[in-house]
């Protein structure tokens, strides 16, 4: 035989099949709340999906006289009310340094 | 290898997506079960052969690009030269990479080597596997690509530095997505700690020299689908060298000459007329059928193939700046009127399975399908 014998997957079958799920499905009653915050200094929303990881947390910032100033992280997730805020303790790290020469790489 | 028809499976989206498959139908059919190829085993074992051996021959190419410094032909930014020697002589961990495979006329010739950033594992590991438990368990595939993934990654663990394994790509392609997820996926089974980070969400800490994640942890091993030529010509390019942590990425540099298409003048030079190669130089050279591909260039695109001195296929793009190949040309037409490639994986530095991409067009593009295959002992 040259194919392999069992084939388990402990992470991506749940989450990327959520990629493809409509996130209105995601705001139904009845499931476990979650309330989380994009940053220190947003407020607070609610969500539940076990998958947040994934959609939240995406940085967002402005470049600044050539630098790239961070800003927080913004989620498609989570209330727009809570993507707002900033936190001057990570002022020593700058973003968006990679990134910007395409949109997928596959080859 | 035949090629035949097959009726799909009614709701195949739905199966194939339930296994997180969701990029099956973007810009039309990519996923195409309405047909496969059948290999014989002898047919299979010749081309896990010639994938164990170019794989030498590629390890041999690399060390002599080095030992005479060939770098100029590649293109390679001077800075990232000592850090690629560095990353070479240290060996650090590598785990995976695709040749395109021709195969016709019982003849299997290199093609070109994704060695970097090479996509469609998941469709190849995953997707075409579960295929053929429904198709026909009994059925055999060229496919150990999951098992040996796990087992790589597992025997990479002593060799990493301590700490998480990040795992980067662009956050606009579920495509890319897919595949880094699935390769964490069997990172994790092999009992490493992980954590998904976009690309440009790394962030460089200016006081300690080091990349950091979204939660300024220290970035220390990392694999990235996102291809070195990029990451070295962006903002944080040249932090790469500057780094404190001296990071482990994977694929490290030393693939951009393997997954460069000089390889292949380099390949030919070394050995010239062998079994498993197409001539391949920076000029014609009197060739009247040959393929012009960029020396840096993705799924498909710049690529012109000339016959008979006259041009009968190209693809548009952005590549070429840094010049191009010109390689013989092969043939893949089959008797259905279809152009099939075989991308054959190796992990580990072993062969481990195979991928099929047809399409109607000669050049294999990223509209081009992925058809399963089976074995018919």
């Amino acid at each position: 035989m040259k194919k392999s014998k069992h084939i388990q997957l402990v992470l991506i079958t749940a989450l990327l099949a959520s990629c493809n799920t409509k996130k209105e499905t995601e705001w139904s009653e009845g499931n476990k709340k979650v309330y989380l915050r994009s940053d220190s200094t947003a407020p607070y929303t609610r969500t539940h999906s076990p998958l947040l990881w994934y959609f939240a947390f995406r940085s967002f910032g402005m470049m600044n006289n050539g630098r790239y100033v961070h800003g927080g992280y913004h989620s498609n997730a989570i209330h727009p009310q809570s993507n707002f805020g900033s936190n001057g303790f990570k002022s020593n790290v700058s973003r968006g340094g990679f990134g910007r020469s395409g949109f997928r790489t596959g080859s | 290898m035949i090629r035949i028809n097959l009726q799909p499976r009614n709701a195949w989206q739905q199966k194939v997506e339930e296994l997180g498959f969701g990029f099956h139908s973007t810009e039309g059919t990519y996923w195409d079960e309405s047909a496969a190829y059948i290999f014989k085993l002898k047919e299979i074992e010749a081309i896990e052969t010639a994938t164990n051996k170019i794989w030498e021959m590629c390890l041999e190419a690399v060390q002599h690009v080095i030992d005479n410094k060939l770098y100029t032909q590649f293109a390679i930014p001077s800075f990232m030269i000592p850090y690629i020697e560095k990353s070479w002589n240290d060996d650090v961990p590598c785990i995976y990479g695709r040749l395109d495979l021709g195969y016709a006329n019982g003849q299997i010739k290199l093609l070109e080597f994704n060695a970097d950033t090479p996509t469609s594992l998941y469709e190849a590991g995953i997707i075409q596997w579960f295929w053929l438990q429904e198709f026909d368990a009994k059925k055999d595939q060229f496919n150990s690509i999951h098992e040996k993934l796990i087992a790589y990654w597992g025997y990479l663990k002593p060799y990493l530095h301590e700490g998480i394994l990040h795992f980067s790509c662009v956050k606009e392609s579920l495509e890319d997505l897919t595949n880094v997820e699935y390769l964490r996926d069997c990172a994790m089974q092999a009992g490493l700690e992980t954590k998904l980070i976009f690309i440009d969400e790394i962030g460089w800490d200016s006081n300690t020299q080091q990349f950091v994640d979204v939660e300024d942890e220290s970035i220390k091993n990392i694999f990235k689908l996102y291809p070195w030529e990029w990451l070295a010509n962006e903002a944080f390019g040249q932090n790469i060298v500057a780094d404190k942590n001296n990071t482990h990425w994977i694929e490290p540099a030393w693939k951009m000459l393997l997954s460069n298409k000089a390889i292949l003048t380099i390949l030919w030079n070394l050995f010239p007329n062998h079994e498993y190669l197409l001539q391949t130089n920076y000029i014609a050279n009197g060739m009247t059928n040959y393929v012009k591909k960029p020396l840096l260039s993705r799924e498909g695109a710049n690529v012109s193939i000339i016959k008979e001195n006259n041009l009968i296929e190209e693809t548009k793009g952005e590549y070429g700046e840094e010049g191009f190949v010109f390689q013989e040309y092969m043939n893949l037409e089959n008797e259905f009127g279809f152009t099939a490639l075989i991308g054959s994986w190796i992990i580990g530095g072993e062969a481990a399975g195979i991928g099929i991409r047809e399409s109607k067009s000669k050049i294999t593009d990223n509209t081009s399908r992925f058809v399963p295959h089976y074995i018919e002992h």
